[in-house]
């Protein structure tokens, strides 16, 4: 142990030199390296021993002489002792496996455990600043390669599932159409009789999955259990090409009943999700899009208190190039490139949630809006959520009318200020119109949402901007 | 590290499995229960090899089973904190990776991987040295150090670690492939 402590071998910048020579000397030819005279060399020089502690390790046909080796060894030695004594500090414990630390191995305290990531091994756990730390070295490699981080939902957002029992007899046909298990790719529907279950696929998912895994790295994150997670993952992403282990279902949440990044390994300003329910979300409404409801089975209908029919019945299914996941995939990519754009090495300042902000605003950007009747006289306009949702969308709220207004919202046509409307030709129509624009990321004519269609739509007949209703 | 040991277990047998057949129906009932599993003391249980002996039933008061000690030898497989173990690399990612050795699953975080490996994400997701000369990716084979043990009822957790010297793939069949 006294040759180690005044040997100069021991200071890793010697690493860099030795690589070099062995690159060097390796590159001179094959044989050199065997023929390589080492008994010939100044015994003292620390860089060439170094090489040769190093060409050691990589080929052992080499013979050198016993001295050599003893040499060689007690180097060697003297590198872990050092080692040791430098990481003598008390080990911080930044996670635990099955409640062993997974840097020293000791057993550490179930209570200073920190979260737990079930969904990749159900006994590991990482500290908070571990976890802030791999959140950090993960933006910097997620900017070097223009992603970001994308958690969806599975139920009503990608996908729609029904029990067998609840299939209707006028679903019935559905049971001829449903695509083999054994090849999924390419099939929409799915009979998944070991779970008593029977899924339908969103229109478009496909492709959205290959479009918005060019630009984030997905995530599932389901209330659903884990089997239920896992075979859903398998009907999208047959390949695992997509999720990978990111699959978070209700048992790996830290929260009951409720959904939150923390588990997911993104920073949160660079975490989009797509949910269809925002109250899952409670402390992450920024990073949410929320998306229209798929509810292709009557009995998901029923779940929701709607009156109309669902897709199955009608047989007909969304849209694939105008359906809600290809609009939310414009969104998607819009809020992308402007996260990236102006290609900078500093995306620092970069928040999603601002973009998404930004994005939204300009949906009815330069719309003044005037509520008629649509709000209790009351409470506060302010406080409405149609309000907070038209202030979100980039409109222009006012309580009452003037010559800048462009759009009444009123429910009813014989209010003052939708007569006032008519006269002045300002657009007239009911408060669909800013739901629909708040699903749909986008202005609609506003001839579709007039007051006339409404009363002619009365109760039962179902038109398309019903189901946006909640 | 494995080892040949004897054990004991007391066998409770059913009245239907009486007969000529008894002894052979506590062996196998004893391969269903014992195989298998893991204990604390002992580790996994490989296989049951033989034996020992079978001792006199005991009728349990109130139900008709009956009550048999058995002593059979079986191989136990239990690792030890120190001990190298070769392993399967099962899954990748940023923050280790996960390995097995038979029963043995093993996680070997970022922080006791060499420094120069670097994680590469993608659809398959490795550990590789800035030369691109070894990866970690899954299904490679590994050496490496135990450096904790946990051993619940059934399972066995290790924490590896595979910075130290020669320690690391040692075979990669997608390699070379």
């Amino acid at each position: 142990m006294s040759v180690a402590s005044d040997s100069p071998v021991h200071s890793s910048s010697s690493d860099d030199l030795a690589a070099f020579l062995e690159t060097e000397l390796d590159s001179d030819s094959d044989s050199s390296s065997e023929s390589f005279p080492i008994e010939e060399e100044p015994e003292d020089d620390a860089e060439v021993s170094n090489h040769r502690l190093k060409r050691r390790k990589l080929d052992h046909l080499e013979t050198v002489d016993e001295d050599e080796i003893e040499e060689v060894a007690s180097v060697k030695f003297s590198q872990e002792i050092s080692e040791a004594s430098s990481s003598k500090l008390p080990c911080q414990h930044p996670g635990t496996f099955g409640n062993m630390c997974i840097v020293c191995g000791q057993r550490v305290e179930e209570e200073e455990t920190g979260i737990s990531f079930t969904y990749i091994h159900k006994g590991i756990k990482f500290h908070e600043d571990e976890v802030t730390r791999m959140r950090d070295i993960d933006m910097k490699m997620l900017q070097s390669q223009r992603k970001l981080c994308l958690v969806l939902d599975l139920d009503h957002t990608l996908l729609n599932s029904t029990v067998l029992r609840d299939l209707r007899p006028e679903e019935e046909y559905l049971k001829s159409l449903t695509h083999s298990l054994q090849d999924v790719s390419g099939g929409d529907l799915f009979m998944l009789e070991f779970m008593h279950m029977m899924t339908k696929l969103r229109p478009f998912v496909h492709s959205f999955l290959k479009e918005a895994s060019k630009m984030f790295v997905l995530y599932i994150y389901t209330m659903g259990d884990r089997p239920y997670a896992r075979q859903m993952a398998k009907l999208l992403d047959p390949k695992g090409e997509y999720f990978g282990e990111r699959i978070i279902s209700r048992d790996d949440g830290t929260v009951r009943h409720q959904k939150s990044l923390d588990v997911v390994l993104g920073q949160e300003k660079a975490v989009l999700i797509l949910d269809d329910t925002e109250n899952a979300w409670p402390s992450h409404k920024d990073n949410l899009i929320v998306i229209e409801r798929y509810h292709f089975f009557a009995s998901s209908c029923k779940q929701f208190d709607h009156i109309f029919q669902s897709l199955s019945q009608l047989k007909s299914d969304e849209s694939e190039p105008d359906g809600a996941l290809a609009t939310v995939l414009k969104v998607l990519k819009q809020t992308h490139s402007l996260f990236f754009e102006d290609g900078g090495e500093d995306l620092s300042g970069r928040d999603v949630r601002s973009l998404l902000k930004q994005v939204r605003k300009d949906i009815l950007k330069g719309c003044k809006v005037v509520f008629s009747r649509v709000f209790p006289t009351k409470s506060q306009a302010e406080d409405h959520p149609l309000w907070r949702v038209a202030k979100g969308l980039g409109a222009t709220c006012a309580t009452e009318v003037d010559e800048s207004v462009t759009h009444v919202v009123a429910m009813d046509v014989g209010t003052e200020k939708v007569r006032w409307a008519i006269r002045e030709k300002k657009f007239v129509v009911h408060r669909g119109w800013i739901d629909a624009a708040n699903y749909l990321w986008k202005k609609q004519p506003e001839e579709n949402f007039g007051l006339e269609q409404l009363k002619k739509q009365g109760a039962e007949e179902k038109s398309d901007d019903v189901p946006l209703e909640k | 590290m494995f080892f040949h040991i004897v054990l004991e277990r007391n066998m409770q047998l059913h009245p239907r499995f009486f007969g000529r057949n008894l002894r052979e129906n506590l062996v196998s009932k004893l391969m269903k229960d014992v195989e298998g599993t893991c204990s604390g003391r002992h580790g996994f249980v490989v296989a049951i090899t033989g034996i020992e002996s079978v001792g006199k039933g005991l009728i349990r008061d109130g139900t008709a089973f009956v009550t048999f000690p058995v002593k059979y030898q079986c191989v136990v497989f239990r690792p030890f904190k120190g001990e190298i173990l070769e392993a399967v690399v099962t899954l990748v990612n940023k923050m280790g990776f996960f390995a097995e050795a038979g029963p043995v699953q093993i996680f070997v975080s970022k922080h006791l991987i060499p420094d120069d490996m670097e994680f590469q994400a993608g659809d398959m997701p490795n550990y590789t040295t800035s030369d691109g000369s070894v990866k970690i990716q899954k299904e490679c084979e590994v050496r490496l150090k135990i450096i904790g043990t946990r051993v619940d009822a059934t399972e066995i957790f290790c924490v590896g670690t595979i910075k130290d010297d020669f320690l690391g793939v040692i075979n990669d069949p997608a390699a070379a492939a």
